[in-house]
């Protein structure tokens, strides 16, 4: 089928970086879910990126650096001024400052709480292909030869939820639903618009269902259905958090399921 | 007017330093040289903050710190080849690449930095402003002048390289 166009290292390195117009996203994310070598060749570049974020250096700026700096600018005018200012209304001033100054007032937010994320917002996301992310994550974590559902394989939660620390940027909540008929199977990490996600992966009868979870700065959103490819997805973000249940699961019992992740 | 272009240069600019000095490390590999570029880049950005008309202003200082670097680089390697019997200059030399070749031994991770080491720059820095400063792709082509084509297949290359590093010492 379409396995005669394998995908180049540079669309699977952009498809992670979410860098891909969204029917692109699409499209590799559909052949990720048939071609067993492009499937591998992504979840190696996966790992080598998740690597190579965690391990290459960040460097905090010396205070005698910052001490200098300040020295320097204190004793130097901003030469352009008279220049920039001919020409500039106040109200193009106020327009022209107000995002920028917005944006850094959010890395100092950021940089406060001690996060490396990157906290502009909107990196040209849309949510059909986010879902086409999850989809093809839940078939790619289906299919054979390797097991790529779990990374921790464990159905208490006590061991699940420790093993995102220092996977993970967060903690995702690890629900208890065996009860309930849905026991939990256990948990990975994954990329999916551009940044690791968690995974928690349970069960229903011989149903697997997978469920996404990763922090936003997006507002709460009510949870929404859509099916794909024989698939029922389900998606809502509340709290600061997004999720996502994915499942070939009948409709009805992934809604109980949901309503059960989201009761507190 | 200017205490209050002042006071935004302060909000605005001044907290992107770490930012700014990772780059500079990772660019130029050296904590003096970069302590250097970046004060150097920082006068930059402020002598021509008045005229910068919004935008983001880490893409923009970005841009002014890589330059510096590669300007202090050159300035550096000129003085070397001036200066290349002194004794001094040449201890100094030494000595770099000694704690370099130390680096190596120390651990996987000095392997991974060894080998980002060993990148062509334009690799190195593409593979920096995405991993470590997340930089859009359009970002990164504007900071490093070359078209989001390239930054792709740059960024491309750079994992697949620094990837056969890292799997040889998994």
């Amino acid at each position: 089928m379409t396995h005669a166009l394998h995908m180049t290292p540079e669309a699977l390195s952009a498809y992670i970086d979410g860098e891909l117009t969204p029917d692109r996203a699409r499209e590799v994310a559909e052949h990720l879910t048939m071609c067993t070598p492009c499937s591998a060749e992504y979840e190696t570049l996966l790992a080598t990126v998740a690597a190579l974020r965690a391990n290459l250096e960040r460097y905090d700026a010396p205070d005698v650096l910052r001490a200098r700096v300040r020295t320097a600018i204190a004793a130097t005018p901003s030469v352009a001024v008279a220049g920039a200012d001919s020409g500039a209304t106040t109200a193009q001033r106020r327009r022209a400052w107000g995002w920028p100054v917005g944006i850094a007032a959010a890395l100092i937010v950021s940089a406060a709480l001690g996060s490396g994320v990157t906290v502009l917002a909107s990196r040209g996301r849309t949510e059909p292909s986010v879902a086409a992310e999850v989809l093809a994550s839940h078939v790619r974590s289906l299919m054979p030869p390797a097991d790529h559902l779990t990374d921790v394989r464990s159905s208490d939660q006590h061991n699940v939820k420790p093993w995102f620390n220092g996977k993970l940027d967060f903690s995702p909540s690890v629900p208890r639903l065996e009860d309930q008929g849905f026991p939990l199977v256990g948990g990975r990490v994954d990329y999916v618009d551009g940044r690791p996600v968690a995974v928690l992966v349970y069960a229903r009868r011989q149903h697997t269902i997978n469920v996404f979870s990763w922090p936003t700065r997006l507002s709460d959103s009510p949870a929404a259905a859509s099916a794909a490819n024989g698939y029922n997805l389900i998606h809502w973000r509340s709290g600061g958090v997004e999720r996502w249940v994915v499942s070939d699961l009948n409709p009805n019992e992934l809604r109980s399921f949901t309503e059960l992740l989201m009761s507190p | 007017m200017s205490q209050s272009l002042h006071d935004r240069f302060e909000q605005t600019v001044i907290p992107l330093i770490d930012d700014a000095y990772t780059l500079a490390r990772h660019l130029l590999r050296d904590e003096h040289d970069a302590q250097d570029a970046v004060q150097e880049a920082y006068l930059r950005a402020w002598r021509f903050f008045a005229s910068f008309r919004g935008g983001d202003e880490r893409a923009w200082l970005l841009t002014i710190v890589r330059h510096c670097c590669y300007t202090w680089q050159r300035g550096r390697r000129e003085t070397a080849n001036v200066a290349f019997d002194d004794e001094l200059h040449g201890d100094t030399a030494g000595s770099r690449y000694a704690a370099d070749a130390h680096a190596i031994d120390e651990s996987e991770r000095g392997s991974l930095h060894a080998a980002l080491d060993r990148l062509p720059p334009e690799f190195r820095e593409v593979l920096v402003l995405r991993e470590l400063e997340e930089l859009s792709y359009k970002d990164i082509a504007r900071v490093t002048g070359v078209p989001v084509g390239t930054v792709m297949s740059r960024l491309a290359r750079a994992r697949e390289r620094l990837r056969r590093v890292l799997k040889r010492s998994a």
